[in-house]
């Protein structure tokens, strides 16, 4: 549904360069809900504007849902009217709402339709229905002050499906909400998403927020996407800094002379007694240092990190039974006495030793 | 003055000011808006970046802001002549008020226009607007509070401008302050219209703030306090509310200029057969109102009396015809104009001399005058050497051979050791118990209680003195039959008794044929 290829965007000022993106791909599915996930200044702000074209790529092109956007934006700085037009198919919900003081909530929700040109009368309706679908219909007199965070944000949400997109575009549309305001805002983008078969880029900051919602996920780092794919593709990719991310388990290792393994379950194997196995069948004394179990794009995702007995060597045939089992097995370099917790001691990929 | 003379000066000063204000802010609306949006979207970042429009409108607005409005003034005649078909009067001042006003007002408009959210623009551009779209529903829309704020600033700037308008004859009260008040010594008038421009102003702020209010309640600004009583069900009423008093101060703001204007549009447009005649307020002026109001209708004409506090534009204003004649110079100044600005003024007949004198509050006689003293003189270049050969004439200094009518202080050849400060005509009278002496012009002494006849040290005499002022037309128009008339009446003997007994030898008859 979207499709980036080779985008390039450098920010030129007088004396310096600065390359907000290096190069990036990026492929979302129709129905999906995706998010890019990044710490700030990694690029995610300006690779979603650049799907809308609010920011001009540099290089390389964006396809949404077929069309060749930056084929329409022309060479001049100004959107033309077949971007515009395009625009007004994907809705974007921003982080501080940008919704306009001067209006209501229901003149807020028209705005957009005023620029598809509906009439009046139409616009009217047709916000009504919408501020009905996010759950303020009783506000819509109200201006956007009058109203909380959350409630702000329904309403840029609302405004943002105005236009009947088939794609949404989220900037960091819960990093302004507390953690239950936010649980209530995806929980409304999911629903939305089922409802009406939307496709979701979103980018964040906050692992939470892939957790509840995305289908698939991104990392970005410095202009690039370092990882990316289905969220269980990711859980089941060895040494995957985004799994990690989305699953922390701690736990050092009692002695030195342990090996100590992070097991992902997801899918049936959540389900699997799988350690009592491993024991029983190698008769091994397994400790669990630490464990997490979670419930992402709605099925349930387990993370533990246990020790073995012995150096890697004397574990390469239990480790080659838990991968056998159909778990994601990563072996953790942590040393027993460090002070460093959890995942911040890095992961090397099995064998490494 | 008493409160029944003064009410009609102030209630035609009020006229004229809304007049004036009324107009030339609509025009600095129009024109300061756009341009004030246009800064803001051609900066860098903006949506029609260009940085050569931005610095060239940029460049023109600080031209604009930087000029002091009384040069706008003058420099823009002929550019007002030409829009509107005259330099003087009200309709004339609106344009050079319009133009001063319209820079100041395009970067309040660009300041507030600043202030819109920048994540406001993103979203109207997500959304598939253009940048019209952006500007009209978004950045208007948001910034309005502070356009109608800067809006407020501008109507309340240009009261204060408008002050100046007397100088092209606009009137106005800030007009009517300056030549009763500073001019006349009229404390009486100057109170009554600095209470009225204050109470003017106050009520624009007041009406200003309010609007600013009423356009931003219910947008929650951080200060309000209402936001947390909101309740649901009155919450819909009061917006309701809220909504019909925006409409109807939006409807006065609107309403208001234009009942102005009609007003404006209902005054201007006269009789052709009338007179029109520039003057200065004293004693000029009013000669003239005695003239029109005791002797005119019988000669059958009819005077339409301009008072101006300037020297300049009555001359200029002959000149191009906006005005049938003049009344407040003399010859040396007359000769000295028409050379430099190649205009064809003539004398018609002599009226009367303001006799230049010397006084002191100080000293009792010239005798009294010498080495270490102070003495003030007039620093235009007619009164200046005016006052110079007054004081030769006496002996005080000497003057190189061969000074004219204009010497200046660089051409006395023996100071006599005194000391001399230079000083606005109308100043000098105030500036009487600061010197030892002062030589003030004979208008200026009567505004400030002094008689040439009875106060001055020394004075000058009537017989062979080329400074009598006199009734000016373009030439050509000397033998208008109305003018005849005019001149025949200056000359009658009722002026010559009016002028005898209102000013009590301050200013003398002078009656007859110029250049002689």
């Amino acid at each position: 549904m979207i499709t980036t290829k080779d985008l390039t965007k450098v920010y030129r000022t007088p004396g310096r360069e600065v390359t907000a993106l290096d190069g990036v791909d990026l492929h979302v599915g129709e129905g999906e809900v995706f998010g890019v996930v990044g710490q700030s200044g990694a690029g995610k702000s300006s690779l979603i504007r650049c799907v809308n074209l609010l920011e001009r790529p540099s290089s390389g092109t964006v396809t949404v849902d077929g069309q060749e956007l930056t084929a329409l934006a022309g060479s001049g700085k100004r959107a033309g009217k077949e971007l515009r037009r395009a625009r007004a198919r994907i809705g974007m919900v921003f982080q501080h709402f940008n919704l306009l003081s001067s209006r209501t909530v229901l003149g807020n929700v028209e705005l957009p339709l005023e620029i598809l040109g509906h009439s009046g009368h139409e616009r009217t309706r047709k916000a009504h229905e919408l501020l009905e679908l996010v759950g303020l219909g009783d506000h819509a007199r109200a201006h956007p002050a009058q109203l909380s965070g959350g409630q702000k944000q329904r309403v840029g949400i609302a405004r943002a499906l105005a236009g009947d997109p088939k794609v949404l575009l989220s900037d960091e549309a819960t990093s302004a909400l507390d953690p239950e305001t936010t649980r209530s805002v995806l929980q409304l983008l999911r629903d939305l998403k089922e409802q009406l078969g939307l496709t979701v880029l979103l980018i964040t900051h906050e692992m939470e927020v892939v957790k509840a919602v995305c289908d698939s996920a991104a990392l970005m780092k410095s202009g690039r996407i370092t990882e990316s794919g289905t969220v269980p593709e990711l859980l089941a990719t060895p040494g995957s800094e985004l799994a990690r991310e989305l699953f922390p388990v701690g736990g050092t290792p009692s002695a030195d002379d342990r090996t100590v393994v992070d097991v992902t379950f997801h899918g049936e194997t959540t389900t699997e007694p799988v350690i009592s196995k491993l024991s029983r069948t190698y008769n091994v004394d397994i400790s669990i240092l630490g464990a997490a179990m979670d419930t992402v794009a709605g099925k349930q995702v387990g993370r533990m990190r246990i020790e073995l007995p012995g150096s890697f060597d004397d574990n390469v045939v239990p480790i080659g039974f838990l991968r056998e089992q159909g778990l994601t097995v990563d072996v953790a370099d942590v040393a027993p006495v460090a002070a460093e917790p959890q995942d911040n001691a890095g992961l090397v990929k099995e064998g490494a030793k | 003055m008493s409160w029944s003379e003064i009410q009609p000066l102030l209630f035609q000063g009020f006229w004229d000011t809304l007049y004036m204000v009324g107009w030339s802010t609509l025009i600095a609306l129009v024109g300061g808006l756009p341009i004030g949006v246009l800064l803001v979207l051609t900066d860098r970042g903006g949506m029609l970046h260009n940085a050569l429009v931005n610095k060239v409108v940029g460049a023109v607005v600080n031209v604009g802001r930087s000029l002091p409005f009384i040069i706008l003034l003058i420099a823009l005649i002929p550019f007002t002549r030409f829009v509107v078909g005259q330099s003087v009067g009200s309709t004339a001042a609106v344009v050079p008020l319009a133009i001063g006003a319209i820079p100041f007002f395009a970067r309040l408009v660009e300041t507030a226009i600043r202030e819109v959210d920048r994540g406001l623009v993103e979203a109207v551009q997500a959304m598939g607007g253009g940048t019209p779209t952006v500007v009209f529903k978004a950045l208007l829309p948001q910034a309005l509070p502070s356009l109608v704020a800067g809006l407020t600033t501008t109507v309340i700037v240009l009261i204060g401008y408008s002050a100046m308008a007397g100088t092209v004859g606009g009137g106005g009260l800030g007009s009517v302050a300056v030549q009763y008040g500073y001019q006349r010594f009229e404390t009486s008038v100057m109170i009554a219209t600095v209470v009225a421009l204050i109470v003017i102003v106050t009520a624009v702020q007041i009406i200003g703030d309010a609007a600013v209010r009423l356009l931003a309640s219910g947008r929650g600004g951080s200060a309000s306090g209402r936001g947390g009583s909101t309740a649901d069900g009155g919450a819909g009423k009061r917006l309701a509310r809220l909504g019909r008093g925006r409409t109807v101060a939006l409807a006065a703001a609107v309403v208001l200029p234009l009942a102005l204007i009609g007003y404006g549009i209902g005054q201007s447009g006269g009789d052709k057969q009338t007179l029109k005649i520039a003057a200065s307020p004293t004693p000029h002026a009013e000669i003239l109102e005695y003239v029109e109001k005791n002797l005119a209708e019988k000669e059958g004409i009819d005077l339409d009396i301009r008072k101006f506090n300037d020297y300049v534009v009555p001359n200029t204003a002959t000149e191009s015809g906006e005005v049938d004649a003049n009344f407040f110079q003399h010859k040396p100044y007359l000769d000295d104009f028409n050379k430099k600005n190649g205009t064809h003024i003539v004398p018609v007949v002599d009226v009367e001399l303001e006799p230049l004198g010397l006084y002191s509050k100080k000293v009792d006689s010239l005798g009294g005058l010498g080495s270490g003293d102070t003495v003030a003189v007039p620093n235009d270049s007619t009164n200046e050497g005016r006052a110079l050969h007054l004081l030769a004439k006496h002996g005080l200094i000497e003057l190189k051979p061969g000074a004219g009518q204009e010497a200046t202080l660089g051409d006395i050849a023996d100071k006599k050791g005194l000391t001399f400060k230079e000083l606005e005509a109308a100043a000098v009278p105030r500036a009487l118990d600061d010197v030892d002496a002062a030589v003030v012009n004979g208008n200026y002494a009567v505004d400030a209680d002094l008689n040439p006849a009875k106060d001055a040290l020394a004075a000058e005499k009537v017989a062979g003195n080329p400074y009598a002022n006199f009734l000016a037309v373009k030439d050509g128009d000397q033998d208008d039959p109305r003018i005849r008339k005019l001149a025949k009446l200056l000359n009658s003997p009722q002026v010559e008794e009016f002028i005898e007994k209102k000013y009590k030898g301050a200013i003398e008859p002078a009656f007859g044929h110029v250049g002689s």
